[in-house]
């Protein structure tokens, strides 16, 4: 049987268990990323996840490769320098929705631009799990399951695809925990996209969110290829529901660090020559 | 083409057994973490049942060239394996009533699943496999009838978080 000889997802996974929530959408993304890893034959020993603070961002201790449980939003930020220092590694850098783009925004926007060959995992919820259930800033204006916010936080919330795209990110996709085996084709295909991809995962807390389940219902692939143009993935992204899945955008862009082209030698010294 | 059809079974099969192990071991250990050994208990028994039965098939398999199928090539008739417990489905308060009923929709799934592969193979040794899979699903959905027949009534029960954030005063 030659399955055996192949690596298989659990192959892949540590000895520490999650202590998620049974019934988070975090088991079905970890998952997924072993699927992917060994669809793709990837070697642990050359593989780094890096994360930031939140239940989400718990992922590295549960796969068995290098892993950084970094500081709180700077999981892309420690993931980047370690890309630029090593680039011979495969870096994932995972978190959440808080971490990911508010604690984090900055580093995200960055990130984005920058367009390092790594591959970041957003797994949004729509609230900080972690701390019991506050908004974050991809939770719903008028979400009031929180006593924190009884009549909803009051602010609009961030569309990440929207923000990735402004900030210059050149591959776009977006999964669902309630379909991991999709998931695991989006990473493997983040993974392999040479430059900064972004994977947004919708990614249900059932604790503090229960009303999430019914995001099954509405979830759907998107079966157009996608995009390449800005304008056109724009256009999507401001007037979707934020329920498509698939790959969303894919743009030619040049990963940093860009060619640099070989100057000629000046002497310094007669620039500033009086 | 008939060991083509018997090797494309067989995979689905391993993957099926192996996915539905493996989540149901999962599962257990996020039970135990949460202190709901009732459901822990119930889903390690489940584990070991598709362990058995993973074992049976990797016997047949064994001599048999396997197409090795990558996560999102293989053919469900769903998002995941039949027998896979839908990661959202569960809940770290639910009842053993409700873990059961799960098992059984899902072992239900695997029989159904395991019919259609018996019912579309032009091959005569695919066919009689699925079929035979097909059977012994449907003895666990019965045996899973049996047992929860024997649970005491079902009482309300919720599923609402009891820890809610201190809000002072």
């Amino acid at each position: 049987m030659n399955l055996i000889a192949k690596a298989k997802p659990k192959d892949y996974k540590s000895s520490v268990k999650p202590i998620w929530c049974p019934g988070c959408g975090h088991f079905s993304v970890l998952n997924a990323l072993t699927k992917a890893f060994a669809a793709l034959g990837i070697d642990k020993d050359d593989t780094v996840l890096v994360s930031g603070i939140g239940c989400s961002s718990r992922l590295p201790a549960y796969v068995d490769s290098y892993g950084f449980h970094g500081v709180h939003g700077r999981g892309l930020a420690i993931a980047q320098g370690l890309k630029v220092a090593r680039p011979d590694l495969t870096v994932i850098a995972l978190g959440g929705d808080g971490d990911g783009f508010s604690i984090g925004g900055n580093h995200f926007i960055h990130a984005c631009r920058r367009n390092v060959n790594i591959t970041y995992i957003a797994m949004d919820n729509e609230v900080y799990g972690m701390t019991k259930g506050q908004a974050s800033p991809t939770t719903a204006a008028d979400w009031d399951h929180s006593k924190l916010t009884p009549h909803g936080p009051g602010v609009r919330p961030f569309k990440p695809a929207a923000l990735a795209l402004a900030s210059g990110a050149p591959w776009i996709a977006r999964g669902y925990s309630g379909n991991p085996n999709q998931l695991a084709r989006l990473i493997a295909e983040a993974v392999e996209h040479p430059g900064f991809s972004f994977v947004h995962v919708l990614s249900q807390c059932i604790t503090f969110c229960p009303e999430q389940t019914d995001w099954k219902a509405v979830v759907s692939e998107r079966e157009a290829p996608a995009l390449t143009d800005a304008d056109a993935a724009a256009s999507l992204f401001l007037h979707e529901n934020g329920f498509q899945t698939g790959v969303l955008y894919n743009a030619a862009r040049n990963a940093w660090p860009p060619e640099q082209v070989e100057r000629q030698s000046t002497d310094i010294t007669e620039g500033f020559r009086l | 083409m008939s060991n083509q059809q018997l090797g494309d079974f067989l995979a689905h099969s391993v993957e099926l057994e192996s996915e539905a192990r493996e989540r149901y071991l999962e599962l257990a250990q996020a039970m135990i973490a949460h202190h709901n050994t009732d459901v822990a208990g119930f889903f390690n028994r489940m584990a070991e049942e598709s362990r058995l039965h993973l074992e049976e098939v990797a016997e047949i398999a064994q001599d048999i060239e396997l197409p090795g199928l990558k996560a999102w090539e293989f053919g469900w008739p769903e998002e995941e394996s039949p027998e896979a417990v839908s990661y959202e489905a569960v809940h770290y308060r639910m009842s053993l009533r409700q873990a059961m009923l799960l098992a059984l929709e899902n072992e239900r799934a695997a029989e159904k699943f395991y019919r259609s592969f018996a019912d579309a193979s032009s091959d005569g040794e695919t066919r009689h496999l699925a079929a035979q899979f097909s059977a012994e699903e449907a003895s666990h959905a019965a045996q899973l009838v049996k047992m929860l027949g024997k649970l005491p009534p079902a009482r309300e029960h919720h599923l609402e978080e009891d820890d809610q954030p201190h809000m002072p005063e």
